[in-house]
């Protein structure tokens, strides 16, 4: 402590006045200077524009880099252009695909591109994309839809595909040794809205029970601050507060990094930070 | 999106408090972290208010104001410059200094529309205790001034006097007098941007 500080001790209502007078001045949660709002739409079109860029980059035999699943660069890409066909389904209204599988029902597309040059394989992809573009546009973004196992608001949905489509761009951008990309700040924050907004069900799928309640704080580009109850609801659920970063926060909802990967500040209960974090990790946003 | 069993026994990483987090944390809303601050900084923060003001109420002011600028734009305090110590210092003396300006200029109006029409009503006693205040705040820079500046400055402000009494008191031309007041008001303002700049 200062001299000044042992010489001026504080009034005993001065903080709950100061911070009044903040929180007045600026509500707590959002970060400041907010990213400007975009729709769920434009965030996903962005994505698209981002993914599509990668894929001009690449050279011919970049495009037979082995990726994931025992997928190429090329086999990727015909994965979602399948995803982008299960969508255009999904919004004409085909129950079929509310139930099918997310790898099974794509598993077509990323086969046919077998053989194919480079750019088929591009300008299908980017044609199929324009075309959920073209028809998101004019579908109430509050309606529920039904894909691959989900039964989502569109909204929702599109933000998890720009999710989806970020993050396979990098792992393709990781196969060739290109350096990673991160979203601009407005899609980001509707990115890392959506894993918060998710994570208490997923929570609940992998097993945390315990009443917990969570302080997370995601720092940088679409960061903002959350407090979020977990578990059963209890009169005295345990406590945790995350510090994190935004961009790292995704990586692991996307079950890109792991929670002993992440920089991460932890307060309260290490044991049930952890859960939340591995919960997290369960979102698996690809 | 395929999920994958969790694993429940995860190692999470730690990392310190440091003041860039602190800032990061800030700028992402998290009001905790603003309780933080506070209760590490705020005593500094009213000590080095205190220090220009010399009166309590209007140094907690300045704490609210030094708080609610750090809440509404954390972006403007950068931890590659330097602590959050010396920002929220820093920005504390910045802001009683222009506490004691506003007041001076107050002053000099006061002064001016007492000389147009003599017959307003005297200063509320609340005016009388904020101009003490900023009169306690000048006088150390006041000894610094040459004796002729000084003298016209301590009986128009500390002796109450108008521009005219004052002049006739000190036996020279009432224009020498608002000269010399007029010059010793800007060298005080830079006596006192000096100190602030000089100041630990």
């Amino acid at each position: 402590m200062t001299a000044e500080a042992r010489d001026h001790a504080l009034p005993v209502d001065l903080r709950d006045r100061v911070i009044a007078a903040a929180l007045r001045a600026r509500g707590a949660g959002r970060a400041e200077p907010a990213a400007p709002e975009i729709s769920p739409a434009e965030a996903f079109r962005r994505a698209a524009g981002a993914f599509h860029d990668t894929l001009r980059e690449l050279r011919d035999d970049q495009w037979r880099t082995p990726t994931l699943r025992g997928l190429d660069v090329r086999g990727l890409v015909g994965h979602l252009t399948g995803v982008e066909e299960d969508m255009q389904r999904c919004l004409a209204g085909d129950p079929a695909v509310a139930a099918a599988g997310h790898v099974e029902s794509t598993q077509a597309a990323a086969d046919r591109q077998a053989g194919r040059p480079p750019d088929q394989t591009r300008v299908e992809w980017r044609r199929a994309a324009d075309r959920t573009i073209a028809l998101t546009r004019a579908r109430n973004p509050r309606a529920e839809v039904a894909v691959h196992g989900m039964r989502l608001p569109l909204d929702l949905l599109l933000v998890i595909r720009a999710f989806e489509l970020w993050v396979h761009e990098n792992d393709i951008r990781a196969a060739v040794g290109s350096p990673p990309s991160a979203p601009d700040a407005s899609t980001l924050t509707l990115m890392t809205s959506a894993a918060v907004r998710l994570l208490p069900l997923v929570a609940a799928r992998t097993g945390l029970d315990e009443p917990t309640n969570v302080h997370l704080v995601l720092t940088g580009p679409g960061g903002g601050t959350w407090d979020i109850s977990l578990g059963r609801t209890a009169p005295a659920p345990a406590a945790v507060a995350i510090v994190t970063d935004a961009l790292g926060f995704c990586r692991l909802a996307a079950n890109r990094a792991t929670p002993a990967s992440l920089d991460a500040h932890v307060t309260g209960d290490p044991d049930r930070a952890a859960a939340v974090l591995a919960a997290a990790t369960a979102l698996a946003l690809d | 999106m395929v999920l994958p069993p969790a694993d429940g026994h995860v190692t999470v990483g730690r990392v310190g408090g440091s003041d860039a987090l602190l800032a990061a944390r800030l700028t992402a809303g998290d009001d905790r972290a603003l309780g933080e601050v506070f209760d590490h900084f705020a005593p500094a923060v009213l000590g080095a208010a205190l220090r220009v003001l010399g009166d309590e109420a209007a140094a907690q002011d300045v704490v609210q104001d030094v708080f609610v600028e750090l809440w509404s734009r954390p972006g403007r305090y950068d931890p590659a410059v330097g602590t959050l110590h010396a920002y929220l210092v820093v920005l504390a003396r910045h802001r009683a200094v222009d506490l004691v300006r506003s007041e001076l200029r107050r002053v000099a109006r006061q002064e001016r529309s007492h000389r147009l029409a003599p017959g307003e009503p005297s200063p509320s006693p609340c005016e009388e205790v904020m101009a003490a205040q900023a009169a306690t705040a000048v006088r150390d820079a006041l000894r610094l001034l040459p004796d002729s500046q000084r003298v016209i400055v301590e009986l128009a402000y500390f002796g109450g006097l108008t521009c005219r009494e004052a002049a006739k008191a000190a036996g020279i031309p009432e224009g020498t007098a608002k000269s010399r007041l007029r010059l010793a008001l800007a060298k005080l303002e830079t006596m006192l941007d000096r100190e602030l700049l000089e100041s630990p």
